[in-house]
């Protein structure tokens, strides 16, 4: 951008923060610096500028100037739209920030712009913040420590989540209206989750299976959630089937790998010879099939007697090779995950 | 222009920092930050008399200060996309085992969501995988120190548990789990180990032989070699989340949703896993280089069913 523009956009900017009352195109022409004579030159020099604020995300209102006939648009920016609220940052808060966007990387998303908002870094604070700390000793083990897939999806999903709006997605081929809460990233992928409209309960979404664009409505969403999560969500666990207790057994080699996956509010009795009993509350068994199968001949489903006779099944299905068609396993349950 | 939206606003309310620290905050260089202010010299309200525009003064000591900057006191606010990217990145460094969940960082992000508008509940919840914050701790003060370390590791898809000794280069996480990027004395190459794998971890006293340049970002968790045997199986669209999840050699698009793919087998314990889970919706239709698993399903499946007759 040449320093002439620069100029004339910060002065633009000055001027439509400034103002009470709408100015027309013209009054801005008159006002500001910078900007040709009346006539198609100063038109699309004055559309650029419009266009370049709105990309700068600047809130540029436009409406009818009053009692003009015909009616001319009038602009300004509202300063409780520009201005951002400060947020009150700490010196270490803001170093933390800071550290956050240096070793967490998500793709396609800058954030280097948002820390100048918040007021740069202070060359001279001093972090530390535990065992993600970078060290000097080792600089390139202070580089980026997670990089996270991104997805068209997560930015409108992020606004509506903080203007508490409804959205509008198609998801599966099925229309659906969302009030979102929460975005989650869990074993790779991005999740949604929310008040679902058409099943008028909570529901999660993955993301990457939603086609083509989220709307943001201009409806309040008013939803809650009836309460916070504070375990990440098993695959087990997204789903819409009923809640249902399931007991798995798995032999004492596997035993603490399955405790660190399943995590600690899992309940668990062990046994005299190092195996265990885990009990998982599941609502999609399908999930729950896969989990239970990756463990080979080291886990079995002890209960409920029809998800163990469902093992069976299938298994029998594969050994014999009787499997009659899709039809024939399909669990009968649609899952939302 | 978005550098000098942000920097105004701060030396406004920070008068009389010296050009150097102001510079280094956002990133800059002197020159580049005097270029930014001598722009803003001209900016102002009509009729651009003197009194009108910002006054920005830079004193011998290259103190600055700026007044009649009102329109400019405050910096714009977050867009969705700056916001998102901040909170999601804190969020993701917080879930880091062992980080302070009441520290700066925590305290930062609660500030942060206020200020975009979410108060009630924490709008994203970033969890970057399972490790134990100790192995966590003990394996970055390795790497720091050039370390070697000594682990039990549980080799999933060959399911088998080894001992081996490792100079570990770089911790990171990537698609769900932890991995440590690692030169292993056993393989005598390098491997790259999943964290919540490692089932105990030894750090050993003395400093790693083996320097390897490290690059930028995570590597592949998947390298198959070219000697490996290759599988064909073909799936039907209930199954069409394998060429999803695993890197294949080739995929091709059959009828009703139905793919044919070529997936590299690294090792027998993977492939049993993954026909398991199938079922009917796929099956093996060449073998390829890869012995015995025409029947591979039907014998794991035996097996898996001999736990059950048992009890």
């Amino acid at each position: 951008m040449s320093v002439n523009k620069l100029e004339r956009l910060l002065n633009l900017t000055a001027v439509l923060l400034d103002t009470r009352r709408l100015l027309t195109a013209e009054e801005l022409r008159q006002k500001v610096e910078g900007y040709p004579p009346p006539g198609p030159a100063f038109h699309r020099a004055f559309e650029r500028d419009k266009d370049d604020l709105r990309v700068l995300g600047i809130p540029l209102t436009v409406e009818k100037v009053p009692t003009t006939d015909p009616p001319i648009d009038g602009y300004r920016i509202d300063p409780d739209q520009y201005y951002l609220p400060d947020p009150g940052l700490e010196p270490d808060e803001l170093a933390a920030l800071h550290l956050a966007s240096l070793t967490v990387r998500l793709e396609g998303l800058e954030d280097r712009e948002a820390l100048w908002k918040l007021g740069g870094v202070d060359p001279a604070s001093h972090l530390d913040v535990g065992p993600a700390n970078p060290s000097p000793a080792a600089p390139e083990s202070s580089g980026v420590v997670a990089s996270l897939p991104t997805d068209p999806a997560l930015t409108p999903l992020f606004e509506a989540i903080t203007r508490r709006r409804t959205v509008l997605f198609t998801h599966k081929g099925q229309e659906r209206r969302l009030d979102p809460w929460r975005l989650d990233f869990q074993r790779g992928r991005w999740y949604v989750s929310g008040f679902d409209h058409l099943r008028q309960d909570e529901r999660n979404f993955r993301l990457d299976r939603i086609d083509g664009t989220v709307t943001v409505t201009d409806e309040a969403s008013d939803s809650r959630p009836s309460q916070p999560r504070t375990q990440p969500l098993q695959a087990w666990e997204i789903g819409s089937e009923a809640p249902t207790k399931a007991k798995l057994w798995i032999d004492s080699t596997r035993v603490e790998s399955a405790a660190r996956h399943l995590g600690p509010t899992v309940s668990r009795v062990g046994n005299d010879d190092g195996s265990a009993v885990f009990e998982i509350e599941v609502v999609n068994f399908q999930a729950f099939r896969t989990f239970v199968l990756g463990f080979l001949d080291r886990a079995e489903v002890l209960e409920p007697p029809q998800w163990r006779s469902a093992i069976v099944d299938w298994l029998a299905a594969i050994a014999d090779g009787t499997f009659a068609g899709p039809d024939d396993v399909s669990s009968g349950v649609t899952t939302d995950g | 222009m978005r550098r000098v939206l942000a920097i105004v606003p701060w030396i406004v309310a920070n008068p009389g920092r010296h050009t150097s620290e102001v510079a280094a905050r956002f990133g800059l260089n002197e020159a580049e930050l005097l270029n930014d202010l001598s722009v803003v010299f001209m900016v102002g309200l009509p009729p651009y008399s003197p009194d009108a525009l910002v006054d920005v003064q830079i004193d011998d000591d290259g103190r600055v200060s700026i007044n009649l900057a009102d329109f400019f006191s405050r910096p714009l606010r977050l867009t969705p996309a700056q916001g998102l990217a901040l909170v999601a990145a804190s969020d993701a460094l917080l879930s880091v085992p062992g980080m302070d969940s009441d520290g700066a960082l925590a305290k930062a992000i609660g500030k942060l969501s206020d200020a975009l508008g979410v108060d009630d509940v924490n709008p994203v919840d970033v969890h970057l995988g399972n490790a134990e914050a100790e192995h966590l701790n003990l394996l970055r003060s390795a790497v720091a120190d050039g370390y070697d370390i000594e682990i039990d590791y549980y080799s999933f898809g060959r399911d088998v548990k080894t001992r081996r000794r490792i100079s570990p280069w770089r911790v990171f996480a990537d698609s769900g789990s932890w991995y440590v990027h690692a030169w292993c004395t056993l393989a005598e190459g390098e491997r790259i180990f999943r964290l919540d794998r490692i089932e105990a971890l030894e750090v050993l006293d003395s400093s790693a032989t083996t320097v390897v340049e490290v690059g930028d970002g995570p590597p592949s968790t998947f390298n198959p070699q070219d000697q490996t045997p290759v599988i064909t199986l073909e799936l039907d669209a209930e199954a069409a989340w394998v060429a999803e999840t695993y890197p294949c050699e080739s995929v091709t698009s059959l009828d009703e949703g139905a793919t044919q793919v070529t997936l590299a087998v690294t090792a027998m314990p993977w492939l049993e896993r993954l026909l398991v889970r199938l079922g009917p919706h796929g099956r093996v239709v060449s073998e390829g280089s890869f012995d015995g698993a025409e029947d591979l399903s039907a014998r794991t499946a035996a097996r898996i069913l001999s736990r059950y007759e048992a009890s």
